[in-house]
């Protein structure tokens, strides 16, 4: 199980990238669709970002479509020769996830926990993957992934203990409607 | 399929399984708890949450809400029982807690279902009381979570989840303590209260008189008063008695006192070793049963 998780962890480190704004927002994001980065609009507020992947190597991220009331932002980031991340369905309670980010300055830590709950936090609100698994700032827009390593949510937003991620349906969702096939 | 999928599967099938036998309890102000269907009809809950006798209601599974009466409390382990028509919902996997280790990976699991995983962080035994082990938790209990179950990997329900009248803790009252309550209720009717008719305050023991007394513990309780009539009074202890033990357990402040007074000790006579005027001296106590 230690050697699993430790492939975990490196699987996840390969396709989550360090995001950089013209500010001083440091946040992650998720190599995600190909020649892409998906992150949250909370990480990136200008027209531009960079964006450092984990072999070191910098390159600049054009932003190519945003949705504020979402949290989401594409990033266009061409020549990383990294595979884009799988992506699957949320996963049900109880399961194990793991999220990968740069959490206070900390590159690729791992956090791992079990999914709290799928749904609304608040009646009527918007639907979130509830996970209870430890995360702080900057591991914003990172990958929140399930056991096998595939990516069933985008980190957004710290609760108290809960981390909040947004679900991949929805990422997808946004994706195409930027015009960008979503595999 | 790797271990760690295996593993992901095994608690998410865990929490599925356990989620059909929980209910809502819904019995105080504010945040609601969570209660298992431990023995057809009987629901176990954490005492602190039940703050009316009166319109308990508990919400099953599926939705549906059935008002629920107390069959019984134990405030000493913070449990308390519910007697419910429970129709279809299935009775909980019941575990063996004493084969619990710190270490043991476990799932705390809330009406809604909603989960939480840590491990047992240690067995404090004596904590609930003489001779009951209470699990220490590294584990986040949301709110909502207090009374409802402490899953192993492999679903079966180890114990009640609590985070205590404070809200701080993160413990969990292990299954063995719950079947020995449930054990003494149906097989009297009821779970009894026990009484000793006696106030007592907190008391910080001076170095000089530890010493002559050969005690370890620093402090101990001074009684405040005597309820005539009382097993207690019966018993001859008086006002202005510092009580360091009772029944073999060290009394360090009023909450010992309580923790040793189980519902199962209605009828037992215990030796009190008090100080007074500075000297020792063993009395005997018939714990009592408050009227109900």
């Amino acid at each position: 199980m230690v050697t699993d998780l430790s492939h975990l962890a490196e699987r996840l480190r390969l396709i989550t990238a360090e995001v950089a704004d013209s500010g001083a927002s440091l946040g992650s994001g998720v190599l995600w669709p190909p020649g892409c980065v998906v992150t949250n609009a909370h990480v990136v507020r200008g027209s531009r970002a960079a964006v450092r992947l984990v072999d070191g190597r910098r390159l600049e991220g054009l932003v190519i479509a945003r949705d504020t009331d979402a949290d989401l932002v594409l990033l266009r980031v061409l020549g990383t020769g990294i595979p884009a991340a799988s992506i699957g369905d949320s996963a049900p309670v109880g399961s194990l996830v793991a999220a990968v980010g740069h959490p206070l300055g900390v590159r690729g830590a791992l956090s791992v926990g079990v999914v709290h709950a799928v749904g609304p936090i608040r009646p009527d609100g918007r639907s979130w993957i509830q996970a209870d698994v430890r995360l702080a700032r900057g591991n914003s827009g990172g990958p929140l992934a399930d056991a096998s390593g595939q990516v069933i949510g985008l980190n957004a937003m710290v609760v108290g203990p809960l981390a909040l991620a947004i679900p991949m349906r929805e990422v997808a969702h946004f994706v195409r409607t930027a015009g960008v096939a979503a595999p | 399929m790797n271990e760690l999928v295996a593993l992901s599967n095994g608690l998410a099938a865990a929490v599925q399984q356990t989620s059909q036998s929980i209910f809502a309890v819904t019995a105080r102000r504010r945040t609601g708890s969570t209660g298992v269907h431990w023995r057809p009809g009987l629901v176990v809950t954490a005492d602190h949450t039940v703050q009316t006798e009166d319109d308990i209601v508990l919400t099953r599974p599926d939705g549906g809400s059935v008002s629920a009466t107390l069959a019984g409390r134990d405030p000493t382990v913070d449990l308390a029982v519910l007697r419910v028509d429970a129709g279809d919902v299935p009775v909980a996997r019941i575990g063996d807690s004493t084969a619990v280790q710190a270490g043991h990976i476990v799932l705390a699991v809330g009406e809604g279902p909603r989960a939480s995983w840590g491990v047992v962080s240690s067995i404090a035994s004596g904590r609930g009381g003489p001779g009951r082990a209470v699990f220490d938790l590294d584990l986040t209990l949301y709110p909502g979570f207090s009374g409802g179950p402490l899953v192993d990997v492999s679903g079966q329900v180890i114990g009640i989840n609590t985070s205590g009248a404070s809200r701080s803790q993160h413990l969990a009252i292990p299954a063995a303590v719950v079947e020995a309550l449930l054990d003494g209720l149906q097989r009297r009717g009821h779970i009894p209260r026990p009484y000793l008719g006696v106030s007592t305050q907190p008391l910080r023991l001076p170095d000089a008189l530890r010493q002559r007394m050969s005690l370890e513990q620093d402090s101990a309780v001074i009684v405040v008063a005597v309820q005539p009539g009382s097993p207690a009074a019966q018993g001859g202890l008086m006002i202005g008695d510092v009580m360091v033990s009772l029944g073999g357990a060290s009394i360090t402040d009023p909450m010992d006192l309580r923790r040793v007074l189980q519902p199962d000790r209605v009828g037992e006579s215990l030796v009190a070793s008090v100080i007074r005027g500075g000297e020792p001296r063993d009395l005997h106590l018939r714990v009592g049963e408050r009227s109900r």
